[in-house]
């Protein structure tokens, strides 16, 4: 049998050939290929018409309805306009796409405009500069937003995208049950973490339902806490994971929580949504956006309510977690109308207030625009929320929100750090598994 | 063999039969599990409900109403027939040229192209991407199947099947003065029909679910293919279970359907019998 | 003279005949796979991302970062563990299924097959669904389990190290048995019934007769099935990625799910570091398929 012996031959000769390819240069083998996507066709994704813009964007009982409602909006202004919606499953979509083309230097297969993730866009913008196009001389103004959210957007003082959603962290909870406990909403607001657990206990004993429930492979968790503290995982660019007190602390209550029954770690993000389904909560603490999910229940109307997080000082704790942008690529060619529409609608124009009404009311979207949020529709008391008047409040929590360091490595730190729960629980010391994330961050942060 | 026979046959087989029926139960299983969540509440999913529901209609409303449901499945069958037709083709001529006109150095050739079959697709993804882009063929039909019109395996399977195939009946044909192409298209074809359909139904069905790298070079949601449109359904901060199973229902039914038409072929091309 | 001139001639023409019927199949694989794979193999020796990309110093630095990546290697220990536990599992599964299928006095032989192969029809999101709402915490596998008195209390069965690994296994035997087992159906059908008759009056038991004649006759479908569920596992990807994400603590991660995530899922790419673990993937793939090409070659 010969087949084997061929087999690692070629291997070799692979090998070989890949150093004879290199001798070329291998800037000669790109040149055609950005020289092509200047008139290739470009347009199958964005459009030929003028009057159209492309934007993909994903979530489609969110962030879509709300870019529908920008475009309606705008067309009113300009009747002629169209705003084509490419949905994608998840916002990986968008940084693969983004990655490839930046990788082969074509933009011809972007939309004019994407929705990116904010953790995300910095890394984006440092890595592929020519992707983007900066909205600096769009009619915004940008004091109307929140600087929180605006940190992420904004690089090097430039403005690069329009914030739609607001990732403002609620803590919701079933009123009914607390005070089948004999608590009030406001005996669980600016409480310490120590005192939220006694609750907690106090509830999963007597209804048989967590307190609190997260999904442990995401970890939204201790970042969420963190950010409460006014803390990050992050300084001067580096990871700081096994020296940080504050982490130390979080992580030592969060696995007193799931040991004391108040905390359900789901292994996954579906787990997590389907237990807030199924009714196996009290409470249910993130991003504004889990309201629909939590509004599924349709038996459980009116017996919700929300305010802030605990912490671990018992001030009123307030976070962001998992919010987007709007940012014009550089495939964009009709970048005035873009700016234009963008500034209207999203940004804080006469079309805004019309546009952020009914992204709330059809996809519960929550503006970080400052003067949108006056609207009547914010003051209004939800049913469901037990007629309270949830937005006005999210909004005025999301301006509190304090500025943490952000890194690149957002995402690598949030998995170490959900391993990092997972070995404690099964029996790590904390200080060794904050020091087992520290060496893999470590790692992952090299060149 | 006599009816006493036959049926202390069967009692002996017993045991096999309750394996097998343990088998199948658990293969169908989650199948059925599908199909009786696409009738019931995202609500009632989430929490294990396994009878059939009364939401049928309202989630086959929602999706349609939600996503092109239609358009996708036309582009799925669109691109997952082009696939096939054009892989079956160049991958039955190369194993019909490989093993009929075999000599030292074609057999060479053949075990380079299998090494192919050992490479990992995220390996391959950016330089595929630049390749397709540079020639202006993103969001064409072409840059989804391009990549994957010629499999190693393919090849090999007609290669494999092609042992069995008269080569007598290749020469008589020669001296009747049919050329080689001839003999391709009007006695290899006919011959080695199972063996086409058994690569049928693989290539649909690899064409069929293929995901990463159709979301790579698709952008267009013109160009949605039925898995794109599951895993938008699948994700986003809030999922509707019984939707989602509605259209999991239209994108696993067509594969079934023709295994279910092709099973006997398949069985027989697979090995490579020749009728 | 001239006869013998025109007879190779016709050999001739045949054999190029040959090489244009082989030659659009043959390109296309040079264009669509060995051309990028030697591209991921000269990018494999670059560091950095995006415009930052630069050539590597030293030139082999990622081939020895790979060493020291304890997420790498247990990635690779992961992918090994699945290897040396459904491979043999599922194919002998899949022989034994082919085997009993394969009984003439068999009834609704064809509907069993059927329902035995339908899983690998089934779209990878639903597959993934089922699985994780089966193994959930309050899932049905947990209800049944503590009614029966196995488990005392829930068990978070894709939680924990060991039950998740075991998870992703299950899913694979189930999702790919059948498939395997169609390839097996065949070639049995293929071994005439006199060969066993013969065995039969040599007075060869059903055992012997599996290992002395079905076994051999059987070899080059089990070398292909080999073959490809080595390539397949190896490769593996969505699994980990739809059923476990890799975790808890990267305690299921494969290697393609890994190199995903350096080169896609978490932000900007490391596409040399990426390229240079494909490769390395590339090489372990080619040295197994040939270890199993020798091992079940009988011929020579």
């Amino acid at each position: 049998m010969k087949k084997k012996l061929v087999s690692l031959l070629l291997v070799g000769v692979l090998a070989m050939s890949a150093f004879i390819a290199c001798g070329k240069t291998d800037d000669s083998a790109e040149a055609p290929a950005d020289a092509e996507s200047e008139d290739s066709a470009a347009a199958m994704y964005t459009s030929d018409d003028e009057n159209t813009l492309t934007v993909a964007a994903w979530d489609a009982n969110f962030n879509i309805p709300a870019l529908k409602a920008a475009g309606e909006a705008f067309k009113k202004e300009n009747p002629d306009f169209n705003l084509e919606i490419i949905e994608q499953s998840q916002s990986e979509d968008i940084e693969n796409a983004v990655t490839t083309a930046a990788e082969a230097k074509d933009y011809s297969n972007l939309p004019d405009i994407v929705l990116f993730q904010d953790h995300y866009f910095q890394q984006y913008v440092t890595n592929y500069p020519d992707a983007w196009q900066d909205v600096d001389d769009a009619d915004i103004d940008w004091s109307d937003f929140g600087e929180e959210k605006l940190s992420f957007s904004t690089i090097d003082g430039t403005h690069y995208g329009l914030p739609v959603d607001n990732g403002t962290v609620i803590f919701a909870y079933r009123v009914d049950l607390l005070d089948e406990c004999g608590y009030t909403l406001d005996d669980v607001t600016g409480i310490t973490w120590d005192k939220f657990i006694e609750i907690g206990e106090q509830v999963y004993n007597k209804t048989g339902k967590y307190l609190l429930s997260m999904d442990g492979s995401g970890n939204d968790l201790p970042y969420m806490m963190l950010q409460a503290e006014g803390q990050s995982q992050f300084k001067d660019g580096k990871a700081v994971l096994a020296d940080n007190d504050t982490l130390v602390q979080i992580l030592e209550v969060i696995e007193e929580m799931q040991q004391k029954n108040v905390l359900l770690l789901e292994n996954d993000w579906d787990g997590y949504t389907n237990d807030i389904q199924k009714d196996m909560v009290a409470g249910v603490m993130n991003g504004n956006w889990i309201i629909p999910t939590i509004e599924q229940v349709t038996e459980n109307s009116g017996k919700w309510e929300i305010t802030s997080m605990p912490t671990l000082s018992g001030e009123e704790g307030y976070a962001s977690n998992g919010g987007s942008s709007l940012y014009i690529t550089a495939n964009c060619k009709k970048t005035d109308l873009a700016k234009e529409f963008l500034a209207y609608t999203f940004g804080g124009g006469e079309g805004s207030i019309e546009t952020y009404d009914n992204a709330l009311r059809d996809g519960g979207v929550i503006t970080t625009c400052i003067s949108a949020g006056q609207s009547d529709v914010y003051q209004e008391g939800v049913a469901y929320f037990n007629d309270q008047a949830i937005y006005a409040k999210i909004v005025e929590m999301g301006s509190h929100v304090k500025v943490v360091e952000q890194s690149d490595y957002h995402y690598t730190v949030r998995e170490n750090i959900s391993a990092a729960i997972t070995n404690i629980h099964n029996g790590t010391p904390v200080a060794d598994a904050l020091q087992q994330a520290q060496e893999e961050v470590d790692f992952a942060m090299e060149d | 063999m006599t009816k006493k026979n036959s049926s202390a046959i069967q009692r002996r087989l017993i045991p096999t039969y309750i394996f097998l029926i343990i088998v199948s139960f658990i293969s169908v299983f989650p199948l059925y599990w599908m199909v009786s969540a696409a009738t019931n509440r995202s609500v009632d999913v989430a929490r294990g409900k396994i009878t059939f529901g009364t939401y049928m209609v309202t989630n086959f409303q929602n999706l349609t109403a939600q996503t092109d449901l239609w358009g996708a499945l036309g582009n799925s069958f669109l691109y997952a027939l082009v696939q096939t037709l054009v892989s079956l083709l160049v991958c039955s001529l190369a194993g019909f040229g490989f093993e009929l006109y075999h000599d030292k150095w074609k057999d060479k050739v053949f075990s380079i192209l299998l090494l192919a079959m050992m490479i990992p697709q995220v390996a391959t993804m950016i330089p595929l991407f630049k390749m397709i882009s540079s020639v202006g063929l993103l969001n064409t039909v072409w840059a989804f199947i391009l990549p994957s019109i010629s499999t190693p395996f393919l090849i090999m399977m007609f290669r494999q099947n092609s042992r069995n195939f008269p080569v007598d009946i290749m020469e008589a044909a020669r001296l009747d003065g049919l050329s080689e192409f001839q003999i391709y298209f009007r006695m290899y074809m006919p011959v080695m029909k199972s063996t086409y359909a058994a690569a049928a139904v693989i290539t649909f069905m690899n064409a069929w679910n293929s995901y990463l790298w159709p979301k790579v070079v698709m952008a267009d949601t013109r160009a949605q293919t039925m898995p794109m449109l599951i895993a938008n359904l699948a994700s986003g901060y809030t999922v509707d279970y019984g939707v989602l199973m509605m259209g999991v229902l239209f994108c696993s039914v067509p594969t079934m359907i023709i295994f279910f038409v092709l099973q006997k072929q398949f069985a027989e091309g697979i090995t490579g019998s020749v009728k | 003279m001239s006869k013998q001139r025109n007879g190779l001639n016709i050999q001739g023409k045949q054999q190029r005949a040959g090489w244009v019927f082989l030659a659009p199949a043959a390109i296309m694989i040079a264009i669509f796979s060995f051309y990028p794979i030697i591209q991921a193999f000269i990018t494999s020796f670059t560091t950095g991302t995006g415009v930052n990309q630069k050539v590597a110093d030293p030139l082999i630095y990622n081939y020895t970062r790979m060493f020291t990546d304890k997420t790498f290697l247990r990635s690779v220990g992961n992918t090994f563990l699945y290897l040396a536990i459904e491979v043999p599992v599922m194919l002998v599964l899949a022989i034994l299924l082919a085997q009993l299928l394969n009984n003439k006095d068999l009834k609704f032989r064809g509907l069993f097959r059927t329902m035995v192969f339908l899983p690998c029809a089934t779209a990878l999101v639903s597959y993934a669904l089922i699985f994780k709402s089966l193994f959930a915490q309050d899932g049905l596998i947990n209800t049944i389990f503590v009614n029966l008195g196995i488990l005392e209390n829930n068990y978070n069965f894709l939680g924990n190290t060991a039950s998740a690994r075991v998870i992703i296994i299950i899913a694979l035997i189930w999702r790919w048995t059948g498939y395997n087992m169609v390839f097996y159906l065949a070639g049995l059908q293929n071994i005439e019934y006199s060969v066993y008759e013969a065995a039969k009056i040599d007075g060869a038991n059903g055992w012997k007769t599996f290992w002395k004649i079905t076994v051999p006759l059987l070899m080059p479908t089990i070398v292909m099935t080999v073959i490809m569920s080595i390539n397949g596992t190896l490769q593996l990807f969505d699994e980990s990625m739809n059923l476990t994400q890799g975790g808890p603590a990267f305690s299921t991660i494969t290697m393609s799910h890994y190199i995903y995530n350096v080169a896609f899922g978490r932000g900007v790419g490391k596409f040399g570091y990426a390229s240079a673990m494909s490769f390395f993937i590339f090489i372990l793939v080619a040295i197994l398929s040939a270890i199993s090409m020798k091992v079940g070659d009988t011929r020579d």
